[in-house]
């Protein structure tokens, strides 16, 4: 029993690699900040302008939340790695080659600016349409009455869905590995190549996952519910 | 941009439609999985005090895990720890069935948890066994309740399961990935497979819509409060 569990799961094999682990973990955080970024970013532009008077500015948003939303992550981001640079590089009429690490971001940010830019409209659609009318009638502009009356308010009730969002942001970030981004699930392959076992690696990585993103879902949970309650968000 | 498509894409069309084929039945067959590993973890974690802290770990551990790590990890760990699986197709259901049974168990706890106190009791008050509880007051309702969520999972299955092709099983994703790797021509075939993609998966999430809206008055049971 002792034997077959330390053959699962090997804490002094984790131990030993411990530097090439939390480099690739490092790896994986700062392509999630990135993407997240661009991805809020994005969204927000894209929720904003899908609840917009004009017809062909609404449904171009729609059209572009839908795709996006509805085609996988390791797809796009192959797509990205592969096609992009070639489409770019036409029409420039140049060669153009994109790293692995921006291609990554690329690809996760869009995908989750799909998923997000929902989140964005769902909230602005919460804030009751009458304060964005007095706001008008009081002569604020449509971007003041946005920025100043009703942003404030969606956002707040965005929250707790967009840590969602984030939090499944987070663990595909593990799939940049398959475009040879040096991130942890990059690092473990390797490594269990090098070492000829791969049990006790994989078993490590899935319970490093598994407490590392428990931990963050918590504390994000935790940050959110405070900012609702002080009004800072 | 055409001659590509017709050298590449048609060209290839039988190894991709034999691609979709896999994606289908892998599909299929870990969403099934899903949802019984689901309802069982569910109904564990409602219905039995002793055991519940195990259904809450498997859980938790299913939905704070990547794909990705399961992926590898029941494909190159449980062979030789639970011995089986013991093809790749079957690793990959296993992955797939457990990361949605994760989300799927706590959908369905929200349904039941939505239904109504008072129905439970008069049902045991009226004298029903537990089991007749479920099966006969509760799970129809909850069923109703929870379909648009259940069948946007099927939409998640469907998006996880082009990893599945890492683990070298030959599903549509790595049917393309085949034949951008021979002749090194990405953007007609790559394209392709990500418009497949989609129209699949923008089918499954209209469905989901449509269940959202019109389930609970076509069936004509009163929505829970």
């Amino acid at each position: 029993m002792f034997a077959a569990l330390h053959n699962a799961f090997d804490p002094a094999l984790f131990w030993e690699y411990r530097v090439a682990l939390l480099t690739g973990l490092l790896q994986n955080i700062i392509i999630f900040v990135e993407s997240a970024v661009l991805a809020i970013l994005l969204a927000f532009v894209v929720g904003i302008a899908s609840l917009s008077r004009h017809g062909a500015v609404r449904w171009t948003a729609i059209a572009y939340a839908e795709f996006f939303r509805n085609t996988p992550e390791y797809v796009l981001l192959v797509w990205v790695y592969f096609v992009l640079p070639l489409i770019i590089g036409t029409a420039l009429g140049t060669k153009v080659k994109l790293s692995p690490h921006v291609a990554a971001v690329i690809g996760l940010g869009v995908a989750y600016s799909g998923f997000l830019s929902e989140t964005v409209r769902a909230g602005l659609r919460s804030v009751s349409y009458g304060q964005t009318e007095s706001a008008l009638s009081l002569g604020m502009s449509g971007f003041t009455a946005l920025r100043r009356i009703v942003l404030p308010q969606a956002v707040r009730r965005m929250l707790p869905e967009a840590v969602n969002q984030l939090v499944s942001l987070f663990k595909s970030t593990t799939i940049v590995s398959l475009i040879a981004v040096q991130d942890i699930m990059y690092q473990v392959s390797m490594i269990s190549v090098a070492e000829m076992r791969p049990v006790p690696l994989y078993t490590g990585a899935a319970l490093l996952y598994c407490v590392v993103v428990i931990l963050a879902t918590q504390l994000f949970q935790r940050l959110t519910e405070r900012w609702r309650r002080r009004g800072w968000a | 941009m055409i001659e590509n498509f017709n050298r590449f894409v048609l060209a290839n069309i039988g190894a991709l439609l034999d691609g979709l084929w896999v994606t289908t039945y892998v599909c299929f067959w870990a969403f099934l999985l899903a949802v019984v590993l689901g309802l069982i973890a569910c109904l564990i974690r409602m219905r039995l005090p002793y055991v519940r802290v195990v259904a809450i770990a498997y859980i938790e551990f299913c939905r704070a895990t990547p794909i990705l790590v399961q992926l590898l990890w029941v494909n190159y760990v449980w062979p030789e720890v639970f011995g089986f699986p013991q093809t790749v197709t079957g690793a990959g259901i296993i992955a797939l069935a457990l990361q949605s049974s994760g989300y799927l168990a706590e959908t369905f706890r929200a349904g039941f948890e939505g239904l109504p106190k008072g129905q439970r009791e008069a049902a045991l008050a009226v004298g029903m066994s537990r089991w007749r509880i479920v099966s006969r007051i509760e799970a129809p309702q909850v069923a109703l309740v929870v379909a648009p969520l259940v069948i946007n999972q099927l939409a998640v299955v469907v998006k996880s399961s082009t990893l599945v092709s890492i683990i070298a099983i030959s599903d549509l994703m790595y049917q393309g990935l085949k034949i951008v790797n021979q002749w090194y021509e990405p953007i007609e075939v790559l394209t392709t497979i990500a418009l497949a993609y989609f129209v699949f998966l923008f089918a499954i999430s209209r469905i989901a819509n449509y269940a959202y809206v019109h389930f609970q008055t076509k069936f004509g049971i009163a929505s829970s409060q």
